[in-house]
């Protein structure tokens, strides 16, 4: 199969830190990003979002199964895979300048200064100013230009909106987003909140306990999925794929994968983003939605 | 996004030639500071190193001769100062040089790796388009080379200093003194390597800056007392008899002492005494002693145990600079699969593009 | 140029709201045939949507014969819309007289808003159908 079309594909992937013995971080991962999404990889916290992200950037080893990033081995992919850590390490003793010429210097034949420098002007930053001095929201800026400046083709960000305040938060994803605008960028961001994320993202990877509970386009899970009320009396749910039921007096509330039509008494309504994420956390029995191996017949035709 | 996507960035990393990482100004951007700090203090040291090799050997030779010229009897002037002045000069620069394998072992365990790993700037520099092991190797190696290039400066005017005083000035530290043997010597060059590697390491184990800085201090600490310890077993000593009567004629290095027995072999010394004791001599006759015996080393060994135990400290360094890179690559994973697996993995991808071709 | 202001609690999806500020502008005369809209560069800078949003309302105006796509160039307006009814036109004398006699029956602000539009969601159902119904 083709990967050009796929910025990242995992196979059975698993980590565990340590003894055999250790908890796994990760476990039974298999999923496939397809290439220019941006995609919110949500998850509560200690869920395995930074193991799976640290992975895809050639910075952890997997302890079982396999990782392509760009059609490549991760540590092959490093030089077109941008990935910026939870709090934005960067050195605090340089400039901003001095910060981009160490994009400069360690991405040979890539770094693009030009549009680096215009991400950190559009923020209205002193080249010269010390990145000790700096807000989090000018960090989390001279990050994305030193990751945006070596051009790319995969954009991992693990918790990239944590800790700043509302306003750079939409300055920065709007920065973000132009950049996947113009150069086609995937982009995977991270969050334990699916609401910060909702607008931008157009693909989603949840995982919870380690696994994979739902991935792919969020239009497609949103229309795989309906909210209904119904007398409880009646409600048959078979044939159905139930992720959460819950009966209040005599009226029952469901989110479901319909398996067919539903009965002409019973209320639908789509489900938000954020209850979808919410139903598949609070119910890890659910059948997990990974459409991840329908897609790659398609790719295969 | 099809309609503004940019040309595939597979393309453009294939257009463009890859040139070398810029490794070198980056690391010396990164650690200016550190850089200007060593170039004073190995400038310092070497005028302080300077000053004592000429006027001050002079100073105190000629004080010496003064000394020595004086009878007792008689009133006699000679200058003390320039005596006190260069054994001053020549104990703290001694141990100035004697403590910068430590200053670099502390330097490296916390500023250059730990710091780095503790607050995930490491990690920034593995995500470039630098593998983790090139960046250890780009630390390891500049650093190394000033290191190398700084403390050899120091050891050799250190050397010619003490040279130049030995037999002249009376109080002169004999070469066998712990200090002056390594401060003069290359094992204080391969003891700063040693630091410098011992810091890589630990910092890598603890990934923590104060930690590392304290470790890094304890692993350079052992490397020197094991090498003063192992130096004198490094090169095959001469043996001395001397009579009982005589006791032990000293000299040199000594490796060990003890008795012979008429049998020819050495044993351990009881340490009772000279013959003109009637129960030393006792002793003596019932373990059949008939001489002593010390193994010492002439100062003609001086270089061969010098180079030996250099070459000691240079593989533990080597030892050191192997496990860090093993730690590196438990922790990151492997730089990058064999050839053999990348082949393979384009090959995969052929029949399908071109199917679609 | 024309600035989208996104409502993220309006429950109206983002790209519909595009769609409708788009046809708003046109409608207006705040954009003419010719004008080029924003990209979807200078769109999602300033808004930090998804670029597919923007692609996908861009599309939905591209079908329904309103804008094109002119490949490297921008997308361009191909026709202006009728204005919306004006202050005297037939329809907005009836909604007048209706909103006049649903306040004399007692039916308070959100009384009026809830009927209209339950009556909207009856007429205009779905909002796909909506748009594509725009376009004929």
């Amino acid at each position: 199969m083709t990967d050009t079309g796929t910025a990242l594909r995992a196979a059975g992937l698993g980590k565990r830190f340590g003894r055999s013995t250790a908890p796994w971080a990760l476990r039974d991962c298999t999923l496939r990003l397809p290439a220019g999404r941006v995609c919110a990889l949500v998850g509560p916290n200690g869920a395995g979002k930074s193991t799976l992200l640290a992975m895809a950037a050639g910075l952890l080893a997997p302890t079982e199964g396999s990782l392509t990033v760009l059609g490549e081995h991760p540590a092959h992919a490093r030089p077109r895979v941008g990935y910026v850590a939870q709090g934005k390490p960067l050195y605090p003793q340089l400039t901003v300048a001095d910060t981009l010429r160490v994009g400069a210097d360690l991405n040979p034949g890539r770094w693009d200064a030009a549009r680096a420098e215009r991400i950190v002007a559009a923020g209205d930053l002193d080249p010269r100013a010390r990145v000790r001095t700096l807000s989090g929201g000018q960090r989390t800026r001279v990050a994305l230009a030193l990751v945006l400046g070596k051009r790319p083709g995969l954009l991992l960000l693990d918790e990239p909106m944590a800790d700043l305040d509302p306003l750079a938060r939409h300055e920065l994803m709007g920065t973000l987003m132009a950049e996947a605008a113009q150069h086609g960028t995937t982009i995977v961001l991270s969050s334990h909140v699916v609401a910060e994320l909702e607008e931008s993202c157009d693909h989603l990877l949840l995982i919870g306990g380690g696994q994979v509970r739902m991935a792919g386009d969020i239009d497609d899970l949103l229309a795989a999925h309906v909210r209904v009320t119904a007398p409880a009396a009646d409600a048959d749910l078979g044939g159905h794929t139930v992720v959460e039921c819950r009966t209040t007096g005599r009226q029952l509330t469901a989110l479901l994968r319909p398996g067919g039509p539903l009965p002409e008494g019973w209320r639908t309504f789509p489900p938000s983003l954020e209850e979808l994420v919410l139903a598949h956390l609070r119910n890890p029995q659910a059948p997990a939605l990974t459409p991840a191996p329908a897609q790659s017949q398609e790719t295969h035709a | 996004m099809t309609t503004t996507t940019a040309p595939a960035p597979t393309a453009q990393a294939a257009g463009r030639p890859a040139g070398r990482p810029r490794l070198v100004p980056w690391l010396l951007r990164l650690h200016r500071p550190a850089l200007y700090v060593w170039a004073g203090l190995v400038l310092v040291l070497a005028a302080a190193l300077a000053w004592l090799w000429g006027p001050l050997t002079d100073a105190a030779a000629a004080a010496w001769r003064q000394y020595d010229a004086c009878d007792m009897n008689t009133r006699c002037s000679y200058d003390q100062d320039a005596i006190l002045r260069y054994k001053d000069v020549y104990g703290y620069t001694t141990f100035a040089v004697t403590a910068l394998p430590f200053v670099v072992a502390a330097w490296s365990g916390a500023a250059l790796f730990g710091r780095e790993l503790e607050n995930g700037t490491a990690r920034l520099a593995w995500v470039q388009s630098v593998s983790p092991a090139r960046w250890l190797a780009a630390k390891l190696a500049l650093p190394a080379l000033l290191v190398a290039g700084g403390t050899g400066v120091l050891v050799t005017l250190h050397h010619l200093a003490w040279t130049a005083g030995r037999g002249r000035i009376d109080t002169a530290k004999p070469w066998t003194d712990d200090l002056t043997l390594h401060a003069g010597g290359p094992t204080t060059v391969a003891f700063a390597l040693a630091g410098l590697t011992a810091g890589a390491l630990v910092a890598l184990l603890s990934r923590r800056a104060l930690p590392a800085l304290a470790l890094a201090l304890c692993v350079t600490g052992a490397v020197r007392a094991a090498a003063s310890w192992a130096l004198p077993h490094l090169w095959p000593a001469v043996v001395h008899r001397s009579g009982l009567g005589t006791g032990y004629t000293s000299g040199g290095l000594e490796v060990e002492h003890g008795l012979i027995t008429t049998g020819g072999a050495h044993i351990a010394d009881p340490g009772c005494g000279p013959t003109t004791i009637e129960e030393c001599r006792r002793l003596y006759a019932d373990l059949h002693a008939t001489a002593f015996y010390t193994r010492t080393h002439p100062y003609s060994h001086y270089w061969p145990l010098q180079l030996t135990t250099t070459a000691l400290v240079l593989a533990l360094t080597g030892l050191f600079v192997l496990a860090a890179f093993r730690v590196l690559r438990r922790t990151t994973g492997p730089a990058a699969p064999a050839a053999g697996d990348t082949r393979a993995e384009a090959a995969k991808g052929t029949p399908a593009r071109a199917g679609r071709a | 140029m024309l600035e989208y202001r996104i409502d993220r609690h309006s429950g109206v999806a983002t790209y519909v709201q595009i769609v409708q500020q788009t046809k708003q502008a046109l409608r207006l005369k705040l954009l003419e045939p010719g004008d080029r809209l924003p990209t979807a560069r200078e769109v999602v800078e300033a808004t930090a949507i998804n670029p597919n949003t923007v692609l996908k309302a861009y599309r939905e105006l591209e079908r329904e014969g309103l804008v094109e796509a002119r490949r490297g160039l921008g997308t361009f307006v191909r026709r202006s819309l009728g204005t919306a009814p004006t202050d005297d036109s037939p329809l907005r004398a009836e909604l007048d007289g209706w909103a006049a006699r649903a306040r004399e029956a007692g039916l308070d602000r959100d009384d009026v808003a809830a009927l209209f539009t339950a009556v909207l969601d009856r007429h205009f159902a779905a909002r796909e159908e909506h748009l594509q119904g725009d376009a004929s």
